[in-house]
């Protein structure tokens, strides 16, 4: 009886062809909808006026108004550019302890509060309220 | 010649095995998206947060999201009017289930003035909630 001993030679196991076919969509699928944004949140808590808390004596407050979005920021009728560390740090030290409320004139944009909030911060400020500039009421 | 035959043998024999270096890089590109990327709900409209050295990361997804775009607010990727957002948020609020940390997010293009702001905080305000983020990235994604 003749023996069939080609057979045993054949290659067995899965076709690359189809494997890659998957692997392709399955990276096509994962580049498309993958996100690599850094993600980060600001929060900005909303405080209720008609719940002060007695037991904490409040900060003082010192006001830094943006006017518009050309850099410059206006504190005790000073106007300066945001990027001047001396003068900025100046302030920030002589303000140390007091709360520090950003006011946002009209058309000022989100990113200009935010690089006035970073620049406060990085210079020290430790608080620094965003808060206020999103509120109706204008700051005291 | 000899070695010209027996390439051409070895290469009409087992073509498979040329694929096999591509697919290693191909297996190394899909784990890495995996590993790396994240995936994420695209926003109903496109916007740029602003940039902010700010590391703070959210423990938990927001339970509203609300993107604010030049001219357009969406909530939970529902178009609203300003004043509908009052409404839409404390019927969110109503149906959630952890009410202790229910907080809302703000997704809004770095471009987008306060004064537009103001309108929509003023709405979360009425609705009673005080947990509200602004949503900052740390550098500026690629447009």
């Amino acid at each position: 009886m003749p023996l069939n001993l080609e057979q045993t030679k054949r290659k067995t196991g899965i076709s690359l062809t189809p494997l890659i076919d998957v692997v392709f969509i399955l990276l096509l699928f994962f580049m498309l909808t993958s996100s690599f944004v850094p993600w980060r949140i600001v929060d900005t808590p909303l405080a209720i006026a008609s719940s002060p808390t007695k037991d904490v004596t409040p900060l003082e407050r010192v006001v830094f108004t943006l006017e518009s979005n050309d850099g410059y920021v206006l504190f005790e009728n000073k106007t300066v550019a945001i990027d001047n560390q001396h003068q900025m740090s100046e302030w920030v030290k002589q303000n140390k302890d007091a709360l520090v409320v950003i006011h946002a004139k009209e058309g000022v944009t989100l990113q200009s509060l935010m690089t006035l909030a970073d620049q406060l911060k990085k210079l020290g400020a430790a608080h620094v309220s965003i808060a206020n500039a999103f509120s109706s009421m204008e700051p005291k | 010649m000899n070695i010209g035959k027996k390439f051409i043998e070895q290469r009409d024999a087992s073509g498979d095995d040329n694929m096999i270096p591509m697919i290693n890089v191909v297996f190394l590109m899909l784990v890495f998206f995996m590993v790396a990327g994240q995936i994420q709900k695209s926003d109903p409209i496109k916007v740029q947060p602003p940039v902010s050295i700010n590391e703070k990361r959210a423990q938990t997804d927001p339970n509203v999201l609300i993107v604010v775009g030049v001219d357009a607010v969406y909530v939970n990727d529902r178009l609203l009017k300003i004043e509908e957002i009052q409404t839409a948020l404390e019927q969110t609020f109503e149906h959630s289930v952890d009410k202790e940390n229910f907080w809302v997010q703000i997704k809004a293009d770095g471009s987008v003035t306060i004064d537009s702001l103001k309108p929509i905080f003023a709405e979360i305000r009425k609705s009673g909630l005080t947990k509200v983020s602004i949503a900052t990235q740390l550098s500026r994604a690629a447009q």
